[in-house]
């Protein structure tokens, strides 16, 4: 009961915050309903699934210090289960869903059990290196469809089917993504008042004072990573049947992991809404400049350029990202 | 059996003895201090202790258990706390989310961590710094909160390295009344190191005094005081030559 009064409980944010969520929640719910191009629907539905990539990396990256660079090998496990499941044994998204989140929690534990044993910039590159290891095995898995991936063929099935996840209306999967969006708002705002969430904290904090604390830093931190992998798995899963065509390649690539933490830190890395705003401002962006890319030959790569000035601009000027920006303003007032 | 009792404890650094042969026992209630000269080994001491260290050999009984090969997590959950002479705190909690985090080892609800986390800054007089980040306060202040965290996980035994240091007196006198009320107050059997002799030798019921790793001395403080071998550890054999003389 306390859980889900915590989970519901957003009092200890000021009321101006709680208006302009307010109005960002009318807006998310109603956006469809209003004229729009399926250039715009297509990046909103970006934008709900990187901020969910980014909830869940905020967890053990944000809050628990923990900077991890290895999200899309999650991305791809819940991605892949989904896809195999339906094309090969017809079983539908609901049901593949959940067995995604088990294979990606369970990989999760294999690697994060040596992989939080090292420290600081060590377990962010480890995370990138099982990320990638992961990306090479799927490309020559023909179960997975090897490096041609997997086609979901929206032919055999009669969408609207909600079951499976097979539209052929984008709204459709909007609506749906946004309900796991309010899921992933409401879990993590009981996470961060949870005993793990201050586990994490004092972790991030100092970790021979959370020691001293009776804390178990290595489990926290394993328990902490496995939440973060069902967040993104999830999206993973819902991926597949939104794009419908998936090769590891992209799924897995390294950009998608870098952009997710990348949103995260620039957002607010350790606070609610961080990788909320950092998805607001990094997806239009990155979804203009892909457009205007496309038109300009011999441009390629400059969002990358982009991205890694933000990287530098974020640490330089305030580690804690946009969000850290807006509380420091908000303590220089109070006192 | 004792309450504490470390036995032969010995720890090495490379071919550093930083801790020798070091033997004591406390008794349920008791307030120890724990001196002696800038590396003598008191931190590390406190380290094997609490299970941050692993000790090199030597056993450590706490509460009839044998804590010697326990992890400092397990070690806490028995119920002995303690505070770091070094604190860096990254800015991230505020005091009472530092407090919490202490009174999360007992329960898993956060009202009742906040409840308890509340009781406690009240009782050492911090609860007007409830919401201020840790790393903003005066040194003097972060001591407290750290004695205010170690205080939420409902210790039997406290261990206190150094919170003395770098106070004026105004502040060394205010965190001895703090001592003294967690001592008397919630009853908690206290150890603590300290280089402000004033402070040691009026609080403690008993002093243990390590030099270059090894105890020299135990006794209550006023033998402690007077003893040559204290006084020549912490002010050099030549000084003693000299001028005989007292701390
Ligand atoms: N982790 C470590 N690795 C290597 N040497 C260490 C370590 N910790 C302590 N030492 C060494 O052990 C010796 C004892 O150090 P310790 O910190 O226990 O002294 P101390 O009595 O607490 O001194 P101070 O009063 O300055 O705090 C010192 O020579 C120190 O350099
Ligand atoms: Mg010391």
């Amino acid at each position: 009961m306390e859980e889900i009064k915590n989970a519901l409980d957003f009092s200890d944010f000021p009321r101006l915050d709680l208006i302009v969520v307010g109005l960002i929640a009318v807006f998310l719910l109603v956006f469809p309903v209003f004229p729009h191009s399926s250039f715009a629907m297509a990046t909103m539905i970006q934008f709900l699934m990187f901020s969910i990539y980014g909830m869940g990396w905020n967890t053990i990256g944000g809050y628990g210090g923990q900077v991890d660079l290895g999200k899309a090998q999650y991305v791809g496990i819940g991605a892949f289960t989904t896809a195999v499941m339906l094309i090969r044994w017809d079983i539908p998204f609901w049901f593949s869903m959940p067995i995604g989140v088990c294979f990606a929690v369970t990989w999760s534990f294999i690697i994060g059990y040596p992989l939080f044993r090292l420290k600081g910039h060590y377990f962010a590159i480890a995370t990138i290196a099982t990320s990638l290891v992961l990306k090479d095995l799927f490309e020559v898995w023909d179960l997975v469809g090897a490096a041609r991936g997997l086609e979901i063929s929206p032919i055999k099935y009669i969408p609207p089917d909600f079951l499976r996840l097979i539209f052929r209306e984008d709204i459709y999967y909007y609506y749906v993504i946004l309900g796991f969006f309010f899921v992933g708002i409401l879990y993590v705002n009981w996470f961060r008042k949870s005993r793990l969430g201050f586990q994490l904290r004092s972790i991030k904090d100092n970790e021979d004072m959370a020691r001293s604390l009776g804390i178990n830093v290595h489990l926290a931190k394993v328990k902490t990573y496995a939440i973060a992998t069902a967040f993104v798995s999830v999206v993973g899963s819902f991926h597949a049947c939104y794009i419908k065509n998936i090769e590891p390649a992209d799924t897995m690539s390294l950009d998608i992991s870098i952009l997710i933490a990348l949103m995260a830190m620039l957002g607010g890395a350790g606070s609610l809404w961080g990788p909320v705003i950092g998805a607001g401002i990094l997806i239009p962006l990155k979804s203009y400049l892909k457009d205007w890319l496309g038109a300009q030959a011999g441009l390629v790569g400059i969002d990358l350029i982009i991205y890694a000035g933000i990287i530098m601009l974020v640490s330089a000027v305030e580690p804690k990202g946009i969000w850290g920006i807006v509380e420091k303003v908000r303590r220089r007032k109070r006192s | 059996m004792a309450f504490l009792e470390v036995h032969n404890l010995t720890k090495t650094f490379g071919g550093l003895k930083a801790n020798d042969d070091i033997s004591f026992t406390m008794e349920k209630g008791e307030l120890i201090g724990l001196i002696g000269p800038n590396g003598a080994g008191k931190t590390t001491l406190f380290n094997c202790i609490s299970g941050l260290h692993p000790v090199t050999s030597g056993r450590i009984i706490f509460d009839g258990k044998d804590i010697t090969s326990l992890k400092s997590y397990e070690v806490a959950r028995l119920g002995l706390a303690r505070t770091f002479q070094v604190y860096v705190a990254s800015g991230d909690l505020t005091v009472e989310e530092n407090v919490m985090v202490g009174c999360f080892m007992r329960t898993r609800s956060p009202s009742q961590a906040r409840a308890r986390a509340y009781e406690i800054l009240k009782d050492l007089n911090l609860h007007d710094l409830s919401d201020s980040m840790v790393s903003e306060l005066t040194v003097a202040a972060q001591k407290r909160v750290t004695m205010a965290t170690a205080l939420g996980s409902d210790p039997k035994l406290l261990l206190l390295d150094e919170v003395a240091a770098g106070l004026n007196p105004n502040e060394i006198e205010e965190i001895m009344g703090t001592i003294r009320h967690v001592h008397e107050g919630l009853g908690a059997t206290v150890m603590l190191i300290e280089h402000v002799m004033e402070l040691v030798m009026k609080v403690s019921h008993r002093v243990i005094v390590l030099d270059s790793g090894g105890k020299i001395a135990e006794g209550d403080p006023e033998n402690i005081a007077n003893n040559p071998q204290v006084i020549k550890a912490y002010l050099g054999e030549r000084y003693v030559r000299e001028h005989g003389g007292e701390i």
